[in-house]
Protein backbone atom coordinates (compact mmCIF):
# COMPACT_ATOMS: atom_id res chain seq x y z
CA UNK A 1 0.00 0.00 0.00
CA UNK A 2 0.93 3.72 -0.70
CA UNK A 3 2.04 6.23 1.92
CA UNK A 4 -0.07 9.27 1.39
CA UNK A 5 1.31 11.91 3.01
CA UNK A 6 -0.73 13.40 5.64
CA UNK A 7 -2.98 16.80 5.23
CA UNK A 8 -2.85 20.03 6.80
CA UNK A 9 -6.09 21.27 8.18
CA UNK A 10 -6.92 24.54 9.48
CA UNK A 11 -10.09 25.71 11.29
CA UNK A 12 -10.79 29.80 11.06
CA UNK A 13 -13.42 31.42 13.74
CA UNK A 14 -15.52 28.21 13.18
CA UNK A 15 -19.03 28.82 14.96
CA UNK A 16 -22.19 26.44 14.47
CA UNK A 17 -25.74 26.27 15.78
CA UNK A 18 -28.90 23.73 15.43
CA UNK A 19 -31.57 25.88 15.88
CA UNK A 20 -31.46 27.81 18.93
CA UNK A 21 -28.49 25.81 20.39
CA UNK A 22 -25.27 27.11 19.62
CA UNK A 23 -22.63 24.15 19.51
CA UNK A 24 -19.34 25.46 18.31
CA UNK A 25 -18.31 28.95 19.10
CA UNK A 26 -15.53 31.08 17.04
CA UNK A 27 -12.93 28.13 17.08
CA UNK A 28 -9.52 28.43 15.65
CA UNK A 29 -7.68 25.18 15.24
CA UNK A 30 -4.28 24.34 13.59
CA UNK A 31 -3.49 20.45 12.64
CA UNK A 32 0.07 19.52 10.79
CA UNK A 33 0.40 16.86 8.53
CA UNK A 34 1.09 13.80 9.85
CA UNK A 35 0.03 15.01 13.15
CA UNK A 36 -2.55 13.01 15.75
CA UNK A 37 -4.39 15.33 17.63
CA UNK A 38 -6.74 14.25 20.30
CA UNK A 39 -10.04 16.09 21.23
CA UNK A 40 -11.72 16.13 24.51
CA UNK A 41 -14.47 17.49 25.97
CA UNK A 42 -17.77 16.57 27.80
CA UNK A 43 -20.49 15.13 26.30
CA UNK A 44 -22.92 18.26 23.90
CA UNK A 45 -19.70 19.98 24.59
CA UNK A 46 -19.26 20.33 20.27
CA UNK A 47 -16.62 17.78 19.27
CA UNK A 48 -18.58 15.69 16.38
CA UNK A 49 -20.02 19.30 15.16
CA UNK A 50 -16.09 20.27 15.03
CA UNK A 51 -14.78 16.63 13.21
CA UNK A 52 -18.19 16.86 11.02
CA UNK A 53 -17.46 20.25 10.06
CA UNK A 54 -14.13 19.51 9.38
CA UNK A 55 -15.03 16.46 7.09
CA UNK A 56 -17.56 18.44 5.39
CA UNK A 57 -20.92 16.68 6.86
CA UNK A 58 -21.96 20.20 8.25
CA UNK A 59 -21.64 23.22 6.90
CA UNK A 60 -20.15 25.97 8.84
CA UNK A 61 -22.17 28.90 9.80
CA UNK A 62 -18.97 31.17 10.35
CA UNK A 63 -15.45 31.17 9.67
CA UNK A 64 -14.23 28.39 7.52
CA UNK A 65 -12.21 24.92 7.55
CA UNK A 66 -9.43 24.68 4.71
CA UNK A 67 -7.52 21.30 3.84
CA UNK A 68 -4.43 21.72 2.44
CA UNK A 69 -5.31 25.70 1.71
CA UNK A 70 -8.50 25.01 0.28
CA UNK A 71 -11.57 25.97 2.18
CA UNK A 72 -14.48 23.88 2.15
CA UNK A 73 -17.81 24.17 0.56
CA UNK A 74 -15.68 26.76 -1.57
CA UNK A 75 -12.72 25.24 -3.09
CA UNK A 76 -13.39 21.99 -2.43
CA UNK A 77 -16.66 20.17 -2.89
CA UNK A 78 -17.16 18.11 1.02
CA UNK A 79 -18.49 14.98 -1.19
CA UNK A 80 -14.61 15.16 -3.04
CA UNK A 81 -12.85 15.89 0.25
CA UNK A 82 -14.72 12.66 1.43
CA UNK A 83 -13.58 10.90 -1.23
CA UNK A 84 -10.27 11.83 -2.22
CA UNK A 85 -8.97 13.30 1.13
CA UNK A 86 -10.96 11.76 4.24
CA UNK A 87 -12.02 8.91 5.69
CA UNK A 88 -14.21 8.71 8.81
CA UNK A 89 -15.06 6.27 11.14
CA UNK A 90 -17.67 6.63 14.07
CA UNK A 91 -18.75 4.99 17.30
CA UNK A 92 -20.96 2.44 15.64
CA UNK A 93 -19.10 0.45 12.74
CA UNK A 94 -22.46 1.99 10.47
CA UNK A 95 -21.93 -1.29 8.14
CA UNK A 96 -23.96 -1.98 5.74
CA UNK A 97 -25.95 -5.44 7.33
CA UNK A 98 -26.97 -6.82 3.70
CA UNK A 99 -22.93 -6.50 2.58
CA UNK A 100 -20.29 -8.55 3.13
CA UNK A 101 -17.15 -7.33 5.24
CA UNK A 102 -15.36 -6.67 1.64
CA UNK A 103 -18.50 -5.68 0.22
CA UNK A 104 -19.05 -3.12 2.64
CA UNK A 105 -14.84 -1.80 1.88
CA UNK A 106 -15.57 -1.80 -1.34
CA UNK A 107 -18.63 0.93 -1.08
CA UNK A 108 -16.27 4.17 -0.64
CA UNK A 109 -14.70 2.71 -4.17
CA UNK A 110 -17.81 2.16 -5.86
CA UNK A 111 -18.76 5.96 -5.03
CA UNK A 112 -14.83 6.54 -6.42
CA UNK A 113 -15.51 4.86 -9.87
CA UNK A 114 -13.07 2.15 -9.27
CA UNK A 115 -13.11 -0.54 -11.50
CA UNK A 116 -14.49 -3.96 -9.52
CA UNK A 117 -11.54 -5.94 -10.03
CA UNK A 118 -9.62 -3.03 -8.43
CA UNK A 119 -12.07 -2.51 -5.88
CA UNK A 120 -11.75 -6.68 -5.08
CA UNK A 121 -8.42 -6.57 -4.71
CA UNK A 122 -8.13 -2.85 -2.23
CA UNK A 123 -10.78 -4.25 -0.08
CA UNK A 124 -8.88 -7.45 0.37
CA UNK A 125 -5.55 -5.92 1.18
CA UNK A 126 -7.13 -3.67 3.44
CA UNK A 127 -9.04 -6.08 5.43
CA UNK A 128 -5.92 -8.01 5.50
CA UNK A 129 -4.11 -4.87 6.90
CA UNK A 130 -6.69 -4.54 9.87
CA UNK A 131 -6.30 -8.11 10.86
CA UNK A 132 -9.62 -8.96 9.24
CA UNK A 133 -8.95 -10.63 6.20
CA UNK A 134 -10.62 -14.36 7.19
CA UNK A 135 -14.03 -13.21 8.15
CA UNK A 136 -13.93 -11.12 4.58
CA UNK A 137 -17.07 -12.87 3.11
CA UNK A 138 -19.14 -12.53 6.46
CA UNK A 139 -21.73 -10.50 7.05
CA UNK A 140 -21.72 -7.57 9.94
CA UNK A 141 -23.88 -9.80 11.84
CA UNK A 142 -21.75 -12.66 11.91
CA UNK A 143 -19.18 -10.41 13.29
CA UNK A 144 -17.83 -9.12 16.51
CA UNK A 145 -18.31 -5.61 17.83
CA UNK A 146 -14.52 -5.13 17.48
CA UNK A 147 -14.02 -7.09 14.40
CA UNK A 148 -17.13 -5.15 12.82
CA UNK A 149 -15.27 -1.72 14.02
CA UNK A 150 -11.83 -3.21 12.44
CA UNK A 151 -14.00 -3.47 9.17
CA UNK A 152 -15.26 0.19 9.49
CA UNK A 153 -11.51 1.20 9.75
CA UNK A 154 -10.80 -0.52 6.57
CA UNK A 155 -13.76 1.15 5.07
CA UNK A 156 -12.42 4.44 6.12
CA UNK A 157 -9.06 3.68 4.36
CA UNK A 158 -10.33 2.29 1.24
CA UNK A 159 -9.61 5.70 -0.88
CA UNK A 160 -6.28 6.43 0.88
CA UNK A 161 -7.20 9.75 2.50
CA UNK A 162 -4.35 11.70 4.36
CA UNK A 163 -7.25 12.99 7.10
CA UNK A 164 -8.57 10.34 8.90
CA UNK A 165 -11.39 11.65 11.73
CA UNK A 166 -12.72 9.19 14.21
CA UNK A 167 -15.26 10.16 16.23
CA UNK A 168 -15.45 7.81 19.74
CA UNK A 169 -14.16 5.17 17.42
CA UNK A 170 -14.08 2.97 20.85
CA UNK A 171 -16.93 4.52 22.18
CA UNK A 172 -19.03 1.11 21.35
CA UNK A 173 -16.19 -1.73 22.42
CA UNK A 174 -14.88 -3.22 25.32
CA UNK A 175 -11.98 -2.59 26.92
CA UNK A 176 -9.63 -5.69 24.73
CA UNK A 177 -11.75 -4.42 21.71
CA UNK A 178 -10.86 -0.76 22.31
CA UNK A 179 -7.24 -1.42 22.83
CA UNK A 180 -6.86 -3.22 19.41
CA UNK A 181 -9.20 -0.57 17.61
CA UNK A 182 -6.15 2.39 19.14
CA UNK A 183 -3.32 0.02 18.54
CA UNK A 184 -4.91 -0.17 14.97
CA UNK A 185 -5.30 3.86 13.99
CA UNK A 186 -2.49 4.82 15.44
CA UNK A 187 -0.10 1.73 13.93
CA UNK A 188 -1.75 2.96 10.68
CA UNK A 189 -1.45 6.86 11.15
CA UNK A 190 2.25 6.05 11.30
CA UNK A 191 2.67 3.80 8.77
CA UNK A 192 0.46 5.65 6.23
CA UNK A 193 1.75 9.01 7.71
CA UNK A 194 -1.89 10.51 7.60
CA UNK A 195 -3.04 13.51 9.95
CA UNK A 196 -5.16 11.89 12.62
CA UNK A 197 -7.68 13.48 14.78
CA UNK A 198 -9.99 11.39 17.35
CA UNK A 199 -12.57 12.29 19.70
CA UNK A 200 -12.79 10.24 22.58
CA UNK A 201 -13.34 9.81 26.48
CA UNK A 202 -10.47 7.54 26.45
CA UNK A 203 -7.88 8.88 28.45
CA UNK A 204 -5.59 6.69 26.70
CA UNK A 205 -6.30 8.12 22.88
CA UNK A 206 -4.64 11.28 24.81
CA UNK A 207 -1.46 9.53 25.30
CA UNK A 208 -1.03 8.42 22.31
CA UNK A 209 -1.65 11.42 20.60
CA UNK A 210 1.24 14.11 19.57
CA UNK A 211 -1.55 16.78 21.30
CA UNK A 212 -5.26 17.01 22.83
CA UNK A 213 -6.97 19.64 22.39
CA UNK A 214 -10.41 20.15 24.55
CA UNK A 215 -13.47 21.65 23.84
CA UNK A 216 -15.91 23.27 26.56
CA UNK A 217 -19.28 24.24 25.67
CA UNK A 218 -18.28 25.12 22.04
CA UNK A 219 -14.94 26.69 22.93
CA UNK A 220 -11.29 25.63 22.88
CA UNK A 221 -9.64 25.49 25.79
CA UNK A 222 -5.85 25.19 26.52
CA UNK A 223 -4.96 22.38 28.48
CA UNK A 224 -5.66 23.97 31.88
CA UNK A 225 -8.49 24.42 31.20
CA UNK A 226 -8.88 28.00 30.06
CA UNK A 227 -10.72 29.50 27.13
CA UNK A 228 -8.14 30.17 23.81
CA UNK A 229 -9.61 33.85 22.91
CA UNK A 230 -9.82 33.87 19.00
CA UNK A 231 -7.77 36.96 17.19
CA UNK B 1 -23.89 -0.21 -8.10
CA UNK B 2 -25.72 -2.68 -9.57
CA UNK B 3 -24.82 -5.29 -6.88
CA UNK B 4 -26.25 -3.01 -4.50
CA UNK B 5 -29.49 -2.13 -6.24
CA UNK B 6 -29.84 -5.97 -6.52
CA UNK B 7 -29.50 -6.13 -2.85
CA UNK B 8 -31.69 -3.48 -2.14
CA UNK B 9 -34.58 -4.69 -3.85
CA UNK B 10 -33.91 -8.50 -2.80
CA UNK B 11 -33.89 -7.23 1.01
CA UNK B 12 -37.47 -5.87 0.24
CA UNK B 13 -38.50 -8.58 -1.62
CA UNK B 14 -41.94 -8.42 -0.56
CA UNK B 15 -42.51 -4.32 -1.65
CA UNK B 16 -40.77 -4.89 -4.56
CA UNK B 17 -43.12 -7.25 -6.02
CA UNK B 18 -46.08 -6.15 -5.07
CA UNK B 19 -44.81 -2.27 -6.43
CA UNK B 20 -43.50 -4.60 -9.89
CA UNK B 21 -46.54 -6.54 -9.98
CA UNK B 22 -48.63 -3.36 -10.13
CA UNK B 23 -46.57 -1.81 -12.78
CA UNK B 24 -47.34 -5.10 -14.35
CA UNK B 25 -50.55 -4.61 -15.06
CA UNK B 26 -50.31 -1.61 -16.18
CA UNK B 27 -48.26 -2.64 -18.86
CA UNK B 28 -50.11 -5.63 -19.37
CA UNK B 29 -52.99 -3.92 -20.17
CA UNK B 30 -51.12 -1.89 -22.76
CA UNK B 31 -49.48 -4.18 -24.73
CA UNK B 32 -52.91 -6.09 -25.01
CA UNK B 33 -54.74 -3.35 -25.88
CA UNK B 34 -52.08 -2.68 -28.64
CA UNK B 35 -52.10 -6.06 -29.83
CA UNK B 36 -55.79 -5.98 -29.93
CA UNK B 37 -55.67 -2.17 -31.95
CA UNK B 38 -53.10 -3.97 -34.44
CA UNK B 39 -55.07 -6.98 -34.89
CA UNK B 40 -58.30 -5.07 -35.39
CA UNK B 41 -55.80 -2.63 -38.33
CA UNK B 42 -55.09 -6.07 -39.65
CA UNK B 43 -58.55 -6.87 -40.15
CA UNK B 44 -59.35 -3.44 -41.26
CA UNK B 45 -56.73 -3.86 -44.10
CA UNK B 46 -59.07 -7.03 -45.28
CA UNK B 47 -62.04 -4.93 -44.65
CA UNK B 48 -60.72 -2.31 -47.09
CA UNK B 49 -59.62 -4.73 -49.82
CA UNK B 50 -62.58 -7.19 -49.48
CA UNK B 51 -62.65 -9.14 -52.50
CA UNK B 52 -59.52 -7.74 -54.04
CA UNK B 53 -60.85 -4.05 -53.98
CA UNK B 54 -58.92 -1.26 -53.89
CA UNK B 55 -61.49 1.25 -52.02
CA UNK B 56 -64.43 1.01 -50.13
CA UNK B 57 -67.19 3.86 -50.17
CA UNK B 58 -69.23 3.83 -47.00
CA UNK B 59 -71.82 5.82 -44.99
CA UNK B 60 -69.97 9.14 -43.39
CA UNK B 61 -70.10 9.70 -39.87
CA UNK B 62 -71.07 6.22 -38.77
CA UNK B 63 -70.36 4.76 -35.33
CA UNK B 64 -68.62 1.89 -36.95
CA UNK B 65 -68.04 0.67 -40.58
CA UNK B 66 -70.75 -2.17 -40.19
CA UNK B 67 -73.25 0.18 -39.66
CA UNK B 68 -73.63 1.67 -42.78
CA UNK B 69 -75.77 2.52 -44.97
CA UNK B 70 -75.84 3.48 -48.44
CA UNK B 71 -78.75 3.11 -51.18
CA UNK B 72 -78.36 0.21 -53.77
CA UNK B 73 -78.57 2.90 -56.86
CA UNK B 74 -75.14 3.92 -55.86
CA UNK B 75 -73.47 1.37 -57.41
CA UNK B 76 -74.86 1.96 -61.36
CA UNK B 77 -73.75 5.70 -60.73
CA UNK B 78 -70.00 4.46 -59.06
CA UNK B 79 -69.90 2.33 -61.77
CA UNK B 80 -70.06 5.35 -64.64
CA UNK B 81 -67.21 7.12 -63.22
CA UNK B 82 -64.20 7.15 -65.26
CA UNK B 83 -61.62 6.44 -62.33
CA UNK B 84 -63.76 2.97 -61.39
CA UNK B 85 -63.45 0.13 -63.33
CA UNK B 86 -65.64 -2.54 -61.21
CA UNK B 87 -68.05 -1.48 -58.01
CA UNK B 88 -70.01 -4.17 -56.20
CA UNK B 89 -72.16 -3.74 -53.51
CA UNK B 90 -72.33 -5.34 -50.14
CA UNK B 91 -74.73 -6.27 -47.57
CA UNK B 92 -73.10 -7.04 -44.40
CA UNK B 93 -74.77 -9.29 -41.52
CA UNK B 94 -73.57 -9.12 -38.61
CA UNK B 95 -74.77 -11.75 -35.41
CA UNK B 96 -76.30 -13.43 -37.74
CA UNK B 97 -75.10 -16.88 -36.96
CA UNK B 98 -76.27 -17.88 -33.78
CA UNK B 99 -73.32 -20.66 -33.89
CA UNK B 100 -70.59 -18.00 -33.87
CA UNK B 101 -71.89 -14.59 -33.03
CA UNK B 102 -68.38 -13.66 -34.33
CA UNK B 103 -68.44 -14.29 -37.87
CA UNK B 104 -70.53 -12.41 -40.31
CA UNK B 105 -72.27 -13.11 -43.02
CA UNK B 106 -71.85 -10.96 -46.68
CA UNK B 107 -74.94 -10.57 -49.04
CA UNK B 108 -72.69 -10.09 -52.33
CA UNK B 109 -74.14 -9.69 -55.64
CA UNK B 110 -73.11 -13.42 -57.53
CA UNK B 111 -72.24 -11.57 -60.90
CA UNK B 112 -69.90 -9.04 -58.82
CA UNK B 113 -65.94 -9.17 -58.51
CA UNK B 114 -66.48 -10.12 -54.08
CA UNK B 115 -68.19 -13.79 -55.32
CA UNK B 116 -66.25 -14.06 -58.53
CA UNK B 117 -62.86 -13.97 -56.68
CA UNK B 118 -63.93 -16.74 -53.81
CA UNK B 119 -61.91 -19.99 -54.59
CA UNK B 120 -64.03 -22.68 -54.21
CA UNK B 121 -62.33 -25.89 -52.38
CA UNK B 122 -65.23 -27.56 -52.22
CA UNK B 123 -69.31 -28.02 -53.56
CA UNK B 124 -70.29 -25.80 -55.84
CA UNK B 125 -71.51 -21.81 -55.94
CA UNK B 126 -75.40 -21.50 -55.04
CA UNK B 127 -78.39 -21.57 -57.58
CA UNK B 128 -79.41 -17.88 -58.23
CA UNK B 129 -82.76 -17.76 -55.88
CA UNK B 130 -82.29 -20.92 -53.98
CA UNK B 131 -82.09 -20.81 -50.07
CA UNK B 132 -77.98 -21.37 -50.69
CA UNK B 133 -74.82 -20.41 -48.72
CA UNK B 134 -70.90 -20.42 -49.52
CA UNK B 135 -69.27 -20.74 -46.30
CA UNK B 136 -65.83 -19.71 -45.78
CA UNK B 137 -62.93 -22.67 -44.83
CA UNK B 138 -62.53 -21.36 -41.64
CA UNK B 139 -65.95 -21.72 -40.43
CA UNK B 140 -66.59 -24.65 -42.14
CA UNK B 141 -63.76 -26.33 -40.21
CA UNK B 142 -64.83 -24.70 -36.72
CA UNK B 143 -68.91 -25.40 -37.49
CA UNK B 144 -67.91 -28.80 -39.05
CA UNK B 145 -70.06 -27.45 -42.00
CA UNK B 146 -69.46 -29.72 -45.40
CA UNK B 147 -71.62 -29.24 -48.66
CA UNK B 148 -75.37 -30.11 -48.08
CA UNK B 149 -75.33 -29.45 -44.35
CA UNK B 150 -77.57 -26.69 -42.62
CA UNK B 151 -76.78 -23.69 -41.55
CA UNK B 152 -79.06 -21.11 -39.96
CA UNK B 153 -78.80 -17.61 -40.33
CA UNK B 154 -80.68 -15.12 -38.16
CA UNK B 155 -83.06 -18.04 -37.73
CA UNK B 156 -83.49 -19.02 -41.63
CA UNK B 157 -82.11 -22.34 -42.92
CA UNK B 158 -79.52 -22.03 -45.90
CA UNK B 159 -78.52 -24.97 -47.24
CA UNK B 160 -74.16 -25.41 -48.03
CA UNK B 161 -73.73 -25.16 -51.60
CA UNK B 162 -69.73 -24.51 -51.40
CA UNK B 163 -66.59 -23.68 -49.14
CA UNK B 164 -64.87 -20.74 -49.98
CA UNK B 165 -60.75 -19.80 -49.71
CA UNK B 166 -60.37 -15.93 -49.90
CA UNK B 167 -56.96 -15.58 -47.83
CA UNK B 168 -58.77 -12.65 -45.87
CA UNK B 169 -59.16 -13.90 -42.01
CA UNK B 170 -62.75 -12.72 -41.28
CA UNK B 171 -63.97 -13.38 -45.18
CA UNK B 172 -62.48 -17.06 -44.48
CA UNK B 173 -64.84 -17.08 -41.17
CA UNK B 174 -67.60 -16.17 -42.25
CA UNK B 175 -70.53 -16.96 -45.08
CA UNK B 176 -71.60 -15.40 -48.15
CA UNK B 177 -75.29 -15.09 -49.02
CA UNK B 178 -76.99 -13.88 -52.14
CA UNK B 179 -77.42 -9.87 -51.75
CA UNK B 180 -81.15 -10.10 -52.64
CA UNK B 181 -81.84 -12.95 -49.86
CA UNK B 182 -79.39 -11.34 -47.34
CA UNK B 183 -81.72 -7.77 -48.08
CA UNK B 184 -84.70 -9.54 -47.48
CA UNK B 185 -83.65 -11.53 -44.12
CA UNK B 186 -82.15 -8.52 -42.68
CA UNK B 187 -85.72 -6.08 -44.09
CA UNK B 188 -83.23 -3.79 -45.72
CA UNK B 189 -84.38 -3.74 -49.43
CA UNK B 190 -82.35 -1.73 -51.86
CA UNK B 191 -79.73 -1.05 -49.03
CA UNK B 192 -76.06 -1.76 -48.94
CA UNK B 193 -73.57 -1.48 -46.51
CA UNK B 194 -71.14 -0.87 -48.76
CA UNK B 195 -69.32 -0.92 -52.02
CA UNK B 196 -66.35 -2.00 -52.65
CA UNK B 197 -64.39 -0.81 -55.66
CA UNK B 198 -61.88 -1.57 -57.99
CA UNK B 199 -59.99 1.29 -59.91
CA UNK B 200 -59.74 1.81 -63.33
CA UNK B 201 -56.22 1.58 -64.39
CA UNK B 202 -53.07 4.57 -63.63
CA UNK B 203 -55.63 5.61 -60.99
CA UNK B 204 -54.70 6.48 -57.31
CA UNK B 205 -56.57 5.65 -54.82
CA UNK B 206 -56.48 8.52 -52.76
CA UNK B 207 -57.32 10.90 -56.13
CA UNK B 208 -60.33 8.05 -56.48
CA UNK B 209 -61.61 8.55 -53.31
CA UNK B 210 -61.59 12.77 -53.12
CA UNK B 211 -63.35 12.51 -56.08
CA UNK B 212 -65.93 10.15 -55.01
CA UNK B 213 -66.47 11.91 -51.48
CA UNK B 214 -67.05 14.98 -53.98
CA UNK B 215 -69.44 13.69 -56.17
CA UNK B 216 -71.49 11.54 -53.73
CA UNK B 217 -72.05 13.86 -50.28
CA UNK B 218 -72.54 11.83 -47.45
CA UNK B 219 -70.65 9.48 -47.90
CA UNK B 220 -66.85 8.17 -46.52
CA UNK B 221 -63.79 6.39 -49.29
CA UNK B 222 -62.09 4.13 -47.09
CA UNK B 223 -58.43 3.47 -48.77
CA UNK B 224 -55.84 2.35 -45.74
CA UNK B 225 -56.32 0.09 -42.71
CA UNK B 226 -55.34 3.10 -40.61
CA UNK B 227 -58.44 5.39 -42.12
CA UNK B 228 -60.51 2.64 -41.60
CA UNK B 229 -59.97 2.20 -38.20
CA UNK B 230 -60.67 6.44 -37.72
CA UNK B 231 -63.94 6.19 -39.49
CA UNK B 232 -65.17 3.59 -36.86
CA UNK B 233 -66.03 4.91 -34.29
CA UNK B 234 -65.05 2.31 -31.87
CA UNK B 235 -61.96 1.92 -33.27
CA UNK B 236 -61.39 5.68 -32.46
CA UNK B 237 -62.41 5.05 -29.14
CA UNK B 238 -60.08 1.97 -28.39
CA UNK B 239 -56.91 4.11 -29.38
CA UNK B 240 -58.23 7.00 -27.12
CA UNK B 241 -59.25 4.60 -24.54
CA UNK B 242 -55.24 3.19 -25.31
CA UNK B 243 -54.21 6.66 -24.83
CA UNK B 244 -55.86 7.27 -21.38
CA UNK B 245 -55.04 3.63 -20.03
CA UNK B 246 -51.31 4.72 -20.99
CA UNK B 247 -51.98 8.39 -18.84
CA UNK B 248 -53.10 6.47 -15.99
CA UNK B 249 -50.99 3.44 -15.77
CA UNK B 250 -48.31 6.27 -15.82
CA UNK B 251 -49.56 8.17 -13.37
CA UNK B 252 -50.60 5.03 -11.01
CA UNK B 253 -47.06 3.62 -11.85
CA UNK B 254 -45.19 6.75 -11.06
CA UNK B 255 -47.48 7.12 -7.29
CA UNK B 256 -46.59 3.75 -6.56
CA UNK B 257 -42.89 3.73 -7.11
CA UNK B 258 -42.90 7.23 -5.76
CA UNK B 259 -44.14 5.77 -2.22
CA UNK B 260 -41.96 2.48 -2.47
CA UNK B 261 -39.22 4.89 -2.83
CA UNK B 262 -39.81 7.49 -0.66
CA UNK B 263 -40.87 4.75 2.01
CA UNK B 264 -37.28 3.32 1.23
CA UNK B 265 -35.50 6.88 1.76
CA UNK B 266 -37.13 7.37 4.81
CA UNK B 267 -36.28 4.00 6.13
CA UNK B 268 -32.45 3.89 4.73
CA UNK B 269 -31.46 7.41 6.24
CA UNK B 270 -28.58 6.05 8.10
CA UNK B 271 -27.60 4.23 5.05
CA UNK B 272 -27.68 6.81 2.36
CA UNK B 273 -26.03 9.33 4.72
CA UNK B 274 -22.93 6.68 5.20
CA UNK B 275 -22.59 6.86 1.36
CA UNK B 276 -22.44 10.17 2.07
CA UNK B 277 -19.94 10.13 4.62
CA UNK B 278 -17.85 7.82 2.59
CA UNK B 279 -17.56 9.93 -0.42
CA UNK B 280 -20.65 9.34 -3.23
CA UNK B 281 -21.90 12.76 -4.09
CA UNK B 282 -25.25 13.68 -3.95
CA UNK B 283 -25.52 12.38 -7.71
CA UNK B 284 -24.24 9.40 -7.31
CA UNK B 285 -26.33 8.70 -4.13
CA UNK B 286 -29.45 10.19 -6.05
CA UNK B 287 -28.75 7.95 -9.11
CA UNK B 288 -28.62 4.68 -6.77
CA UNK B 289 -32.25 5.58 -5.77
CA UNK B 290 -33.22 6.26 -9.58
CA UNK B 291 -31.81 3.18 -10.57
CA UNK B 292 -33.98 0.87 -7.64
CA UNK B 293 -36.98 2.64 -8.87
CA UNK B 294 -35.67 2.04 -12.67
CA UNK B 295 -35.01 -1.24 -11.92
CA UNK B 296 -38.26 -2.20 -9.82
CA UNK B 297 -40.19 -0.90 -12.87
CA UNK B 298 -38.21 -2.84 -15.73
CA UNK B 299 -38.90 -6.08 -13.67
CA UNK B 300 -42.41 -4.87 -13.38
CA UNK B 301 -42.57 -4.17 -17.36
CA UNK B 302 -40.92 -7.40 -18.52
CA UNK B 303 -43.68 -9.60 -16.55
CA UNK B 304 -46.19 -6.99 -17.88
CA UNK B 305 -44.86 -7.64 -21.70
CA UNK B 306 -45.73 -11.57 -21.13
CA UNK B 307 -48.56 -11.04 -19.42
CA UNK B 308 -49.65 -8.90 -22.33
CA UNK B 309 -49.23 -10.78 -25.00
CA UNK B 310 -51.40 -13.93 -23.25
CA UNK B 311 -54.05 -11.11 -21.95
CA UNK B 312 -54.59 -10.08 -26.09
CA UNK B 313 -55.43 -13.56 -27.10
CA UNK B 314 -58.13 -12.96 -24.00
CA UNK B 315 -59.00 -10.12 -24.75
CA UNK B 316 -60.48 -11.18 -28.24
CA UNK B 317 -61.79 -13.87 -26.54
CA UNK B 318 -63.67 -12.40 -24.17
CA UNK B 319 -64.97 -9.79 -26.52
CA UNK B 320 -66.02 -12.48 -29.25
CA UNK B 321 -64.28 -11.35 -31.82
CA UNK B 322 -61.76 -14.15 -32.34
CA UNK B 323 -62.96 -15.18 -35.25
CA UNK B 324 -61.82 -12.01 -37.35
CA UNK B 325 -59.42 -10.21 -34.89
CA UNK B 326 -56.31 -11.96 -34.96
CA UNK B 327 -54.53 -10.07 -31.32
CA UNK B 328 -50.80 -9.18 -33.31
CA UNK B 329 -47.56 -8.55 -31.08
CA UNK B 330 -45.10 -6.25 -32.76
CA UNK B 331 -41.80 -5.09 -31.66
CA UNK B 332 -43.16 -1.68 -31.25
CA UNK B 333 -46.12 -2.87 -28.82
CA UNK B 334 -43.62 -4.25 -27.13
CA UNK B 335 -41.02 -1.75 -27.05
CA UNK B 336 -43.83 0.96 -26.00
CA UNK B 337 -44.60 -1.37 -22.90
CA UNK B 338 -41.40 -1.12 -22.02
CA UNK B 339 -40.70 2.36 -22.50
CA UNK B 340 -43.88 2.68 -20.20
CA UNK B 341 -42.39 0.72 -17.52
CA UNK B 342 -39.09 3.05 -17.67
CA UNK B 343 -40.98 6.39 -17.50
CA UNK B 344 -42.78 5.07 -14.63
CA UNK B 345 -39.49 4.13 -12.90
CA UNK B 346 -38.03 7.60 -13.94
CA UNK B 347 -40.91 9.47 -13.07
CA UNK B 348 -41.60 7.85 -9.69
CA UNK B 349 -37.66 7.96 -8.57
CA UNK B 350 -37.23 11.57 -9.27
CA UNK B 351 -38.99 12.94 -6.11
CA UNK B 352 -37.37 10.20 -3.70
CA UNK B 353 -34.16 11.21 -5.63
CA UNK B 354 -34.19 14.47 -5.00
CA UNK B 355 -34.88 14.59 -1.54
CA UNK B 356 -31.32 12.44 -1.37
CA UNK B 357 -29.57 15.45 -2.91
CA UNK B 358 -30.94 17.21 0.09
CA UNK B 359 -30.09 15.00 3.04
CA UNK B 360 -27.46 16.48 5.36
CA UNK B 361 -25.13 13.64 6.08
CA UNK B 362 -24.91 14.08 10.02
CA UNK B 363 -28.95 14.37 10.48
CA UNK B 364 -29.23 10.70 8.15
CA UNK B 365 -26.40 9.32 10.10
CA UNK B 366 -28.26 10.40 13.74
CA UNK B 367 -31.39 8.96 12.28
CA UNK B 368 -29.85 5.03 12.33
Amino acid sequence: MSAPAGAEVTVEGVSKGFGRVSALHDVSLSVSPGEAVAITGRSGSGKSTLLALIGGLEQPDGGRVLIDGRALWKDLHPARARREVVGFVFQRHLLLATLSARANVEVPLIGAGVRRAERRRRALALLEEVGIADRAEHLPSELSGGESQRVAVARALANEPRLLLADEPTGALDSTSSERVLDLLFRLREELGMTLLVVSYDSSVGTRADRTVSLIDGHLAAADGALFQHR
Amino acid sequence: MLAIIRTNLLRRFTRTLFTASGIAVGVATIVALLAFTQGLKETAAGFVHLGGSELGVFQANVSEPTASVLPQSIVARLEQRPEVAHATPLLLVVEGLKSDASAIVFGADPAGFFTHNLVLTGGRRPATGAPEVLVGDRLAAQLHLLPGSVLAISGHPYRVAGVYHSGVLFEDSGAVLELAQAQRLTSRPAEVTDVVVQLAPGVRASTAARRIERSFPGTQVITDPQQALRVGANGTLISKAILVIVVIALIVGAISVTNTMAMSVIERQGELGLLSTVGWGPVRVASLILGEGIAVSVLGAAAGLLFGVIGGSLLVRALGVSAYVSPSVTAWGLGRGLLVGVAIGVLGGIYPAWRVTRMRPLKALSAT
